[in-house]
């Protein structure tokens, strides 16, 4: 029987059409697997089931009756979702973050004795673990992750949906969830289950559907598909024709990594190097440690062994501004939370790292910085009346543009560049790739993390692929993009990987 | 700019036009030289110990002990005086006093990681137990060197030392934060503390910065009060508390959206001073005072408030 039928979902968001027509159906008491790269549109397609967006058009069907959800909590008693962050109030019990919102009680009083029955019904059910009379944070990293599962569990909804669960899972934890979503099947649950470990889906999965550029591309029954065909099925054909890129005049090494280990950390053996006038893709899923590789080099390290060099000099650092002393700099991702000072106006955000160079006895060079201002604003062609503008009303390209703007006139050898594109809009995307084309042809070595394979390989010399800590694979111009979503996303889950 | 932005932006500084007009026409002997005078003087103390509380509040923690350090500083320089300690010593020493209360708030801040509010909670109150440890409760009154009361009592010309002393506190406090390196960075590590550390400012420092400088303030503000009265007493300075934050949030409210200035805390200590004083004038009673000052705090608040929407609004 079908239990959920949704038909010609459609998602214009403004400038982009997430998804495009996309029809999807669940049975009663099946496991259906939804895969695809990063903005393929899977976590779109989830909002709407959820009740979080509205389609733009189509319909979607629970048993046949056809449903439009106003709000999450419309949705929650029918369709659950495990999200990826946990949502537990931290000091409350177990049991009462089981009962959060379905507290049973008698004239307003808390039923402790009932709630603590039913939960340990509850638990015997799923053959868990978990002291419920412990506050949630005193439980093991694991455990939380596995009590605000339960916690959606508990409402028992004909409905789960599981949204990257095992991001935050060791090998055995994922093992027991695996085992509870078997056993929610077998009791005619039905799941939709999101993830980027093909492993993983293949083994668990009974039907998976491929979504690419937001439409379903096809629909298969998971013993019938191999890793190499979802991967295939996963590639925008239009992304094999490359753009023939002029071989980059390569200087010598800038940054040259070797061996890089923190003792007791999650980093081994992490080789690469960047030369001068290269730039150079860091692919890898989220949770990969592409961007926690540039931080802990960026943000600095106390112990480490392995040799790190930068321009010929052993570079070691405890802190940004250390690095950036050292010639590297950093263009975050997270543009408003860590770019930005959202109270400071276009000029003041862009002197921030540079006033010491402008500045005499500890006063601030005004017009000299003034001019510097209004020197990048020209050269980057930020939009803005003047600079004395407020960031918080510029769009996100010119955000971009600003946050990256202010290390202008480092002299740096060596720049991150943390997701430069997300959230900004095509036109102001290639000028973001147009600057850092032209840096690197000044000769600087640009590090540049993404997770849209499609600009990597474009504007990428060279591309590291990471997965769990490790850099798995060096690729080089003309790149297989379907060789890179392999080494990023396929092989067993938690087993190291040979390079 | 439209009229309601006009509005909104200058709101404060028209308010505090407006009512000095009003007082102006309305109040008999209001407009005087000599009771203006009197206004500033009146607002010398509250206005210093309050720009103290701006650098704090500019790197964005808060601050509960100023009022409880400048009655302690307020009591140990009279103390230190009786015992016969020359005046200038006292008056480094209580500074000193100041920056080390500053500096223990700074890096419990920043080292040990408790959020300001309760640190500073914690550091008042000990403030006030080593006043009473000090004091055992009584008032100091004793004759204290003219060259002492000179700052509290006065006059260069026509114009109060206090004032004086206000004005240049004022000065420095904003071409520091206007003009500065260390202004600039103080404000970034303010606005938004892990953008300023990825660019390389050492956001610790001039978290301790502020904090420090918040902590001097009010010793200066304690040796000034006990200047003023020639006596201490071991709450001398325990009104600047709510009075000092409410000009802070007043001030916050002029200039720039939400962003504590050493101008805006002035602007904030003049409206303050100005109803009061017309008030008194009028002979309105001193609860009315207070119920009317409340009601000025919410109204800058709210229209404080209404402006971050609108900015946020943007985004």
């Amino acid at each position: 029987m079908t239990r959920l039928h949704a038909a010609g979902i459609t998602k214009q968001f403004p400038g982009v059409l997430a998804l495009d027509s996309v029809d999807f159906d669940l049975e009663s008491g099946e496991i259906h697997a939804i895969v695809g790269e990063n903005g393929a549109g899977k976590s779109t397609f989830v909002k709407i089931l959820a009740g979080v967006h509205k389609p733009t058009a189509g319909r979607i069907f629970l048993d046949g009756k056809e449903v439009s959800f106003s709000s999450p909590r419309d949705a929650a008693s029918r369709i659950g979702v495990v999200h990826q962050e946990r949502e537990l109030v931290p000091f409350f019990t177990g049991a009462s973050n089981l009962f959060l919102g379905q507290e049973i009680g008698r004239l307003g009083f808390l039923g402790a004795a009932e709630m603590k029955r039913r939960a340990d019904d509850f638990m015997n059910r799923f053959g868990m673990n978990i002291d419920l009379n412990r506050p949630a944070t005193e439980l093991r990293s694991g455990d939380q992750e596995m009590l605000t599962i339960l916690k959606i569990l508990f409402r028992s909804p004909p409905i789960v949906i599981f949204d990257e669960p095992t991001a935050a899972l060791s090998i055995k934890e994922s093992a027991a969830l695996f085992t509870l979503i078997r056993e929610l099947r077998a009791g005619g649950t039905s799941i939709i289950y999101i993830s980027h470990h093909l492993p993983e889906v293949l083994d668990l999965a009974d039907r998976i559907s491929v979504l690419r550029n937001g439409k379903n591309v096809a629909t298969v029954r998971a013993p019938e598909v191999t890793e190499q065909e979802l991967i295939r099925l996963m590639i925008d054909k239009d992304l094999e024709a490359q753009y023939p890129k002029n071989a980059c005049s390569r200087g010598k090494d800038r940054l040259c990594v070797k061996a890089f280990t923190v003792p007791g950390g999650r980093f081994g053996n992490i080789d690469f190097h960047i030369r001068a006038g290269e730039i150079v893709g860091f692919a890898g899923l989220v949770g990969s440690g592409r961007t926690e590789l540039a931080k802990a080099l960026f943000e600095g390290f106390r112990r480490y062994t392995g040799e790190i060099t930068l321009d010929g000099r052993a570079f070691a650092s405890r802190s940004p501004r250390q690095s950036i002393r050292q010639g590297l700099v950093m263009v975050p991702e997270d543009r408003r939370g860590e770019g930005l000072v959202a109270s400071f106006d276009v000029g003041e955000n862009l002197a921030v790292p540079r006033l010491s160079q402008h500045s005499w006895l500890g006063f601030k060079r005004r017009r000299r910085l003034l001019a510097r201002s209004e020197r990048i604003v020209h050269e980057l062609a930020i939009k803005v009346f003047s600079t004395s503008q407020s960031v918080t009303t510029l769009s996100g390209g010119n955000q971009q543009k600003v946050s990256l703007g202010k290390w202008f006139d480092t002299p740096a050898g060596i720049w991150i560049f943390d997701e430069p594109t997300q959230g900004i809009d095509v036109e102001t995307k290639s000028e973001i790739y147009g600057i850092m084309e032209k840096m690197a042809a000044n000769g600087a070595g640009i590090w540049f993390i993404s997770s849209d394979l499609r600009e990597l390989v474009e504007i990428a010399d060279r591309i590291y692929a990471m997965k769990e800590f490790r850099i798995v694979t060096e690729f080089e111009r003309p790149f297989s993009s379907e060789a890179i979503l392999t080494a990023m996303m396929g092989q067993k889950p938690h087993s190291r990987t040979v390079p | 700019m439209t009229t309601s932005r006009f509005f909104t932006r200058y709101g404060t500084i028209l308010a505090f036009l407006m009512l000095f007009v009003v007082f102006a026409i309305g109040v008999p002997g209001f407009i005087d030289p000599a009771n203006l005078l009197n206004i500033l003087t009146q607002i010398a103390l509250l206005t210093i110990i309050a720009l103290g509380f701006t650098m704090v509040l500019i790197v964005g923690e808060l601050d509960l002990s100023f009022a409880n350090v400048a009655s302690l500083a307020s009591v140990i320089v009279a103390g230190l005086m009786i015992h016969g300690v020359p005046a200038l010593i006292a008056v480094l020493a209580c500074l000193a006093l100041g920056a080390a209360f500053g500096l223990a708030n700074g890096l419990l801040v920043t080292r040990v990681g408790i959020q300001s509010l309760i640190v500073t909670l914690a550091t008042g109150i000990i403030a006030n137990g080593l006043i009473y440890m000090y004091t055992k409760g009584v008032s100091f009154y004793s004759d204290m060197p003219a060259g002492f009361l000179v700052m509290g009592r006065g006059k260069i010309g026509p114009l109060p030392v206090l004032v004086l002393i206000m004005f240049a506190v004022l000065f420095v406090a904003h071409i520091m934060v206007k003009n500065t390196v260390a202004g600039a960075r103080l404000q970034a590590t303010g606005g938004n503390v892990a953008a300023s550390h990825l660019a390389g400012v050492n956001t610790r420092f001039y978290k301790v910065l502020g904090l420090v400088m918040g902590g001097v303030a009010a010793a200066l503000t304690g040796v000034l009060l006990t200047s003023r009265l020639g006596a201490a007493n071991p709450e001398g300075a325990g009104g600047f508390l709510m009075e000092g934050f409410a000009i802070v949030l007043l001030g916050q409210t002029a200039f720039s959206v939400g962003r504590a200035s050493p101008l805006g805390t002035f602007v904030g200590a003049l409206i303050i001073g100005t109803l009061n004083n017309g008030l008194t004038l009028l002979g309105a009673e001193y609860f009315m005072q207070d119920i009317v000052k409340g009601l000025i705090i919410i109204l800058a608040v709210v229209i404080s408030s209404l402006q971050t929407k609108r900015l946020e609004g943007k985004v």
